[in-house]
C-alpha cells in the first residue's frame, strides 16, 4: 500500500514537495485581492510619489521682509532672493507682525532690514541684516539660513567692489578662491534619483519582511500547521517554500518598479550589472524574510507580527542610510547599524545602480548580508522547530 | 394570576416572514417564530443553518431585509427601536467567553457588566452572590477569566448576561465546544434559574441531542424552519421506532437494509435501524425479514431520538441520504494486527504532568474512541503518537514503527485531520487534493488516481474548482478527511473531526469511515467530547486529568454504569421545577430536568418508583408517567467524570484536614 510513498528517490520527493509548497503559497498570495491591490500601490504609485513629490531641499519657502529702509539698496537685496529657493510674501509693518507670522507658519524667513541701510552702504560704513529663520523643519531651516548668508554675502562682496570702483562682475584683480567642482554620480543633482531608490528600498524592506511572517502567522491562527508539522514536512521545507515564493513576488515587484518608473520615468541609470543587482536582491529579500520568520515565532497572531515588524523596520529605514547619510549618526549608533541588513544593501544598491561598481568594491557588504541573513534564517528555524516540541 | 394568564399567551418574541442576507446570501428565507413568557425556546440546527442572524436580529443588534421581529410588543426595525427594548434583553453571543474581558477577574467581570447596565450596588451585590453560588463559581471569584475552564467561562457569560435580571435571554450556542460535564451543569443551572425567575430563554445548539430539554423548539436547516413544536409534537411528525441489533458480516447486512430503509447506521458492532412501524413486534419482525438469512443479535426496540426524526425530517425534505458506493481501493492486504500500541505514556509541562501512564493497544479494522473533557490529555496523547511531540516517558508504536525511534517514517504511514478540519480555505477542493498529494510525495500517475478516488469517495463530483471556504461545512468535512487519507495511511487520527456538521452529512461521514475500518482494514483512532459519536466507535478509553479511567466498548461501559448506578427513568410531572425539588431531597442520583421532564439514575426501579411517586404526590405534584430510557454515553460520561470528581474534592478535603 505505501509503496507509492516510498518508490520515487528521495530526492524527487524532496523536490517535488518544494514545488507543491511553493506554488501552495503563490496561488494563496494572488487570491489576496486586497494584498495585491496594496502590493501594485506600493511598488509602483508610492515610488512614483516619493520620487516626485518629496524634496529635501530648500524650494518654494515663504520669505516676509521688515524693510525699515525702503532704498534701492534694500529693494535690490529683497529681490535677490527668489524662486526657486524663496517666495517672496510681501512685507510687514513691524517686526513683532513678522515674527507672528513664523509662529502661523506660513513663512520660514524674516528678513529685517534696518533704517539707514543704504546710507550706510554709500558711506562705506558696515552694516548688517538681520534674518530670522523658522527651524521646526530642521533640514529646510539650516538651507534657508545658509542659503540666505550666501545670498547677502554676494550682495556686500558685490557692494564693497564698486565701492572700490570697480565692475560688479570684473573682479580680476581682487585676490578670490573660486571653487570649481564636479559632481559625480548624479551630475544634475536630480533628487528623483536618490529619493526613487530610496523609496524602492523602503517598500522592498517592509514587504520581504511582512509578506512572509505574515504567511506563517496565518498557518498557524487557522491551524493549517498542525496539519503540515504531522505530514513528512520538515521545519525547513514549511518555511523555505515560504521565502521562496515571498521572494519571487517582491523580484517581480522591483523589477516592475525599476524598469516601469526608476527607468522609465525619472531616467534613473543602471550603471552596474543589471543581473549582479538581481542577484543582490534576492540575497536581501532572504535575508529580511529570515527577520520576518524569527518574528513570526514570536507573535502570536498577524496584528501582533505587523506591530512588531513596524517597530523594528522604523528605527532601521530610518537609521540605515536610505534618508540620511550614516556618516552623520554618533559612533554606537553607526556601529549598531552595521547590524542593520538595509545598512549594507543600501551601499551595495546604490554602488550598483549610480556609481557601476562590481563586488570587487562591494565584497565586504555582500559578506556582512550573508552572514546576517543566514543566521536570521537559522535562528527562525530554531525557533520554528523549538515551538512544536 | 389573571394577568399572568393573558401575558403567557401574548408571545414576547414574534417574527414573521423574516428574511437576512449577506451580499447575495440568502442566510435566512422565511421564518416565523413565537417565544411565549416564561418557556425555554430552542432554536436547533447546524452551522449556518441561520440560527445566529435570527437571534441577533430578535436582540436588535442586526438588520435585516425582509419580515418583522417583534419584543415586547415594539417592533424592531431601528436601532431606536431596539434601545428601547434592549434594558430587557441580556444577549450572550457565540463563542465561548468572547463577550468578556480575559483579563479580568470574574468578580470584575460581573462588576463591568452590571455598572453598564446600571445596576445600583445594592442588588449587585445580592445578585452576584446569589449566582455565583448557584453557579459554584464564588470560589474563583478573584481568578482572571482567560485561567478559567471552557465550561466555566460559559457559567460566567451566563451570570454577566443575567445580573441585569433581563425578562429575555437570548443565548447563542452556549453550550458549543462546552465538554459533557460542563455542559449538563449549564442546562441545569439554567433550567433552575428559569424556573426561579420566570425568566424567558431563547437558545440555540448545533447539539441534536440537546434537543429534549427545551419546551419548545424550531428545528432550522438552509436559513429556513422544517419544524416548530414541542418535543412531544415533533416526535409525532415521525411515528415509527430504532431498532438496534447486532448483524454479522456488517456490511452485507447494511447494503440488505439500505435497501429497505433510509436511515441505517452502523454503531460499532451494532445497527441502528429507523423504521415507520410504531409496534415494536411489527417492527422487529420487518428487520428481520429483510435481513434475510442473517440472523440479528441482541435486538431492541427503542423510541426515536430528537435526531432520527430530524434526519427523517431533512430526508422527507429531499435531502438524499449519501452513499459513498465508490471504490474504496483494493481489498485490505489485511494484516490484523495491532495498529497502536501506547505503553505506560506519560508528559510533563513543567511540574504539570498532562499524560500520566495511559496505555491502550488498537487494532487493524478497529474504531477505537478517546474520550474526556478540554484539557484531559486527548490531544496530547494523540500529538505524541504521532511525532509531533516527544513523549517524556513510555513507550509507542504506530503502524509498526517505535515512535521514539522513527518519528520521520511514522508520519508517512499516518493520516491526521484536527479540530478546524485544517485545509487551505483559499484554495480549491482540487488544488487541497494536489498539495496534500505532492507533500506526501506521490508521483503524477498515483496523484491522478488518488484524486479520482477522494472525489468519490467523499462525494466531491463537481465541487472540484469551488473555493473550500465557500463549501458546506459537512462537505468540507469530507474533503479533510479525503486529504488525510491521500496517501493511503494504515492509521488514521482525526481529533474532535466533527463540529457543526448536519445531522445527514454527519451519518455520511461515519458511513466512509466504517467502510475504511471494515473493508480496508484502517485502524482509526479519534477523540471526541461529541458523546452521539462516540457510539460508532468500537471501543472507547475516558480520560480525566490525564489518565484512562474506564474502557470498553459502548455496550460495556453502559453495562457498567448500570450495574453500578442503575437505570434511567423519565419522570414526566405537571411541575417539573417542584418535582425536580423534591427527587434530590429524595436522594435520587444524577437527577436533571430534560424540558418538562426529569432524568435519574436508579438501581431499583420498581421500588425506586413507588417511593418516587410517594415523595412527589406528597409535594403536591402529579406524575403523569415514568418509563426506563436507554443509558446514553453522555449519562456514562457525566457519571464517571462526577464520581471522580467528588472523589477528588473527598481526598483533598482529606488532605487539608
Amino acid at each position: 500500500m505505501t509503496s507509492t510513498v516510498h518508490a520515487p528517490m528521495f530526492q524527487t520527493v524532496w523536490w517535488r514537495r518544494l514545488v507543491v509548497m511553493i506554488t501552495k503559497e503563490l496561488r494563496q498570495l494572488f487570491r489576496d485581492k486586497a494584498l495585491i491591490g496594496f502590493f501594485f500601490w506600493a511598488f509602483i504609485m508610492d515610488v512614483y510619489l516619493a520620487g516626485s513629490g518629496t524634496s529635501m531641499q530648500l524650494v518654494n519657502a515663504g520669505m516676509v521682509v521688515h524693510d525699515a529702509d525702503h532704498s534701492v539698496a534694500s529693494r535690490e537685496l529683497i529681490h535677490r532672493f527668489h524662486l526657486p529657493y524663496f517666495r517672496f510674501d510681501g512685507e510687514v509693518a513691524h517686526p513683532d507682525e513678522g515674527v507672528r507670522r513664523l509662529d502661523f507658519g506660513d513663512v520660514v524667513v524674516l528678513l529685517n532690514i534696518p533704517p539707514r541701510f543704504q546710507e550706510s552702504l554709500a558711506s562705506g560704513e558696515a552694516t548688517a541684516v538681520q534674518m530670522q529663520v523658522a527651524a521646526t523643519h530642521s533640514p529646510q531651516g539650516l538651507s534657508a539660513a545658509s542659503y540666505g548668508a550666501r545670498i547677502v554675502g554676494e550682495f556686500g562682496r558685490e557692494v564693497s567692489a564698486r565701492a572700490m570702483g570697480m565692475a560688479a562682475n570684473d573682479n580680476l584683480s581682487l585676490p578670490i578662491v573660486r571653487s570649481d567642482h564636479r559632481i559625480w554620480y548624479n551630475p544634475n543633482q536630480d533628487e528623483s534619483w536618490f529619493m526613487s531608490i530610496s523609496e524602492v528600498l523602503t517598500i522592498t524592506t517592509i514587504f520581504s519582511v511582512l509578506l512572509p511572517a505574515a504567511a506563517l502567522v496565518r498557518e498557524r491562527e487557522r491551524g493549517t500547521v498542525e496539519q503540515l508539522l504531522v505530514s513528512p514536512l520538515t521545519p525547513f521545507q514549511i518555511m523555505f517554500p515560504k521565502v521562496v515564493a515571498m521572494t519571487l513576488v517582491i523580484l517581480a515587484g522591483t523589477a516592475m518598479s525599476l524598469f516601469g518608473i526608476l527607468h522609465g520615468i525619472f531616467n534613473v541609470p543602471m550603471k552596474g550589472s543589471l543581473l549582479l543587482y538581481f542577484v543582490m536582491m534576492t540575497l536581501y529579500v532572504f535575508t529580511m524574510a529570515g527577520l520576518g520568520l524569527v518574528a513570526a515565532t514570536i507573535a502570536t497572531n498577524q496584528a501582533q507580527v505587523s506591530l512588531m515588524t513596524i517597530l523594528v523596520m522604523a528605527p532601521m529605514i530610518t537609521l540605515s542610510g536610505t534618508w540620511t547619510p550614516p556618516e552623520a549618526m554618533p559612533v554606537w549608533l553607526r556601529d549598531m547599524m552595521l547590524l542593520s541588513p538595509l545598512h549594507h544593501f543600501v551601499t551595495i544598491s546604490y554602488g550598483i545602480q549610480l556609481k557601476g561598481v562590481g563586488l570587487n568594491i562591494l565584497w565586504p557588504s555582500v559578506l556582512a548580508m550573508l552572514a546576517l541573513g543566514s543566521s536570521l534564517f537559522g535562528f527562525g528555524i530554531w525557533r520554528f522547530r523549538r515551538q512544536f516540541n | 394570576m389573571d394577568e399572568e394568564v393573558i401575558s403567557r399567551e401574548s408571545p414576547i418574541v414574534r417574527v414573521s416572514q423574516f428574511v437576512k442576507r449577506y451580499k447575495k446570501h440568502v442566510a435566512v428565507q422565511a421564518v416565523d417564530l413565537a417565544v411565549r413568557r416564561g418557556e425555554m425556546y430552542g432554536l436547533i440546527g447546524p452551522d449556518g443553518a441561520g440560527k445566529s442572524s435570527l437571534m441577533k436580529a430578535i436582540a436588535g443588534v442586526l438588520s435585516y431585509e425582509g419580515g418583522e421581529v417583534e419584543v415586547f410588543g415594539i417592533t424592531v426595525d431601528s436601532e431606536r427601536a431596539a434601545e428601547r427594548i434592549k434594558h430587557k434583553i441580556g444577549f450572550l453571543p457565540q463563542g465561548l467567553g468572547l463577550n468578556l474581558y480575559p483579563d479580568l477577574s470574574v468578580e470584575e467581570n460581573i462588576d463591568f457588566f452590571a455598572r453598564l447596565r446600571l445596576v445600583s450596588e445594592k442588588e449587585l451585590a445580592e445578585r452576584k452572590a446569589g449566582l455565583l453560588a448557584m453557579t459554584r463559581l464564588d470560589r474563583f471569584r478573584d481568578r482572571p477569566m482567560k485561567n478559567l475552564s471552557g465550561g466555566m467561562k460559559q457559567k460566567l457569560g451566563l451570570i454577566c448576561t443575567l445580573i441585569h435580571e433581563p425578562e429575555l435571554a437570548i443565548l447563542d450556542e452556549p453550550t458549543t465546544g462546552v465538554d459533557p460535564v460542563s455542559r449538563r451543569d449549564f442546562w441545569a443551572i439554567l433550567a433552575e434559574l428559569q424556573q426561579e425567575r420566570g425568566v424567558t430563554v431563547l437558545v440555540s445548539t448545533a447539539y441534536m441531542d440537546e434537543a429534549s430539554r427545551f419546551h419548545r423548539l424550531s428545528f432550522l436547516s438552509g436559513g429556513q424552519v422544517l419544524t416548530s413544536g414541542t418535543p412531544a409534537e415533533v416526535q409525532a411528525l415521525v411515528p415509527g421506532s430504532m431498532v438496534t441489533f447486532g448483524a454479522t458480516p456488517q456490511r452485507e447486512a447494511i447494503a440488505r437494509l439500505k435497501a429497505q430503509y433510509k436511515q441505517v447506521e452502523a454503531l460499532g458492532p451494532l445497527l441502528h435501524v429507523f423504521t415507520e412501524e410504531t409496534v415494536p413486534a411489527a417492527a422487529l419482525q420487518s428487520i428481520t425479514a429483510s435481513l434475510g438469512d442473517i440472523k440479528p443479535v441482541h435486538l431492541r426496540v427503542d423510541e426515536p431520538e430528537l435526531e432520527d426524526v430530524f434526519v427523517a425530517l431533512l430526508l422527507r425534505q429531499g435531502k438524499q441520504p449519501m452513499t459513498s458506493k465508490g471504490p474504496l481501493v483494493t481489498p485490505s492486504s489485511a494484516d490484523r494486527g495491532l495498529a497502536i500500541e501506547a505503553k505506560g505514556l506519560y508528559r510533563d509541562f513543567g511540574t504539570f504532568r498532562a499524560v500520566d501512564q495511559v496505555s491502550f493497544q488498537v487494532k487493524s479494522g478497529e474504531i477505537f474512541g478517546l474520550l474526556g473533557a478540554n484539557g484531559a490529555g486527548k490531544t496530547t496523547v494523540i500529538k505524541m503518537l504521532n511525532g509531533i511531540m516527544p513523549p517524556t516517558g513510555g513507550e509507542g508504536w504506530v503502524a509498526g514503527v517505535d515512535m521514539k525511534t522513527a518519528g520521520g517514517a511514522i508520519k508517512e504511514r499516518i493520516g491526521y485531520m484536527s479540530q478546524a478540519f485544517s485545509l487551505y480555505l483559499d484554495l480549491t477542493v482540487a488544488e487541497n487534493i494536489r498539495l496534500f498529494a505532492g507533500i506526501y510525495g506521490l508521483d503524477a500517475r498515483a496523484t491522478d488516481q488518488r484524486f479520482k478516488w477522494i472525489v468519490s469517495m467523499a462525494g466531491l463530483k463537481g465541487y472540484e474548482a469551488s473555493l473550500t471556504g465557500r463549501l458546506p461545512m459537512g462537505v468540507r468535512q469530507r474533503l479533510a478527511l479525503g486529504c488525510a487519507l491521500v496517501h493511503q495511511p494504515r492509521v488514521l487520527f482525526l481529533d474532535e473531526p466533527t463540529s457543526g456538521v448536519d445531522p445527514i452529512g454527519r451519518r455520511h461521514f461515519w458511513d466512509i469511515l466504517s467502510r475504511l475500518a471494515r473493508e480496508e482494514g484502517v485502524a482509526i483512532l479519534i477523540t471526541t467530547h461529541y458523546m452521539s459519536e462516540a457510539e460508532h466507535c468500537d471501543n472507547l478509553a475516558l480520560m480525566y486529568a490525564g489518565r484512562i479511567v474506564a474502557e470498553g466498548s459502548p455496550a460495556e461501559m453502559k453495562d457498567q454504569v448500570e450495574k453500578e448506578a442503575g437505570q434511567l427513568l423519565e419522570v414526566v410531572t405537571d411541575q417539573p421545577g417542584p418535582a425536580l425539588r423534591g427527587v434530590t431531597r429524595a436522594g435520587f442520583t444524577g437527577a436533571a430536568l430534560f424540558g418538562t421532564k426529569i432524568h435519574l439514575l436508579s438501581i431499583e426501579p420498581g421500588q425506586d418508583e413507588a417511593r418516587l411517586r410517594a415523595v412527589l404526590s406528597s409535594d403536591g405534584v402529579h406524575v403523569l408517567g415514568v418509563s426506563a430510557r436507554p443509558l446514553s454515553l453522555e449519562d456514562v460520561f457525566v457519571y464517571r467524570v462526577m464520581a471522580l470528581e467528588r472523589q477528588e474534592r473527598a481526598t483533598a478535603k482529606g488532605a487539608a484536614a
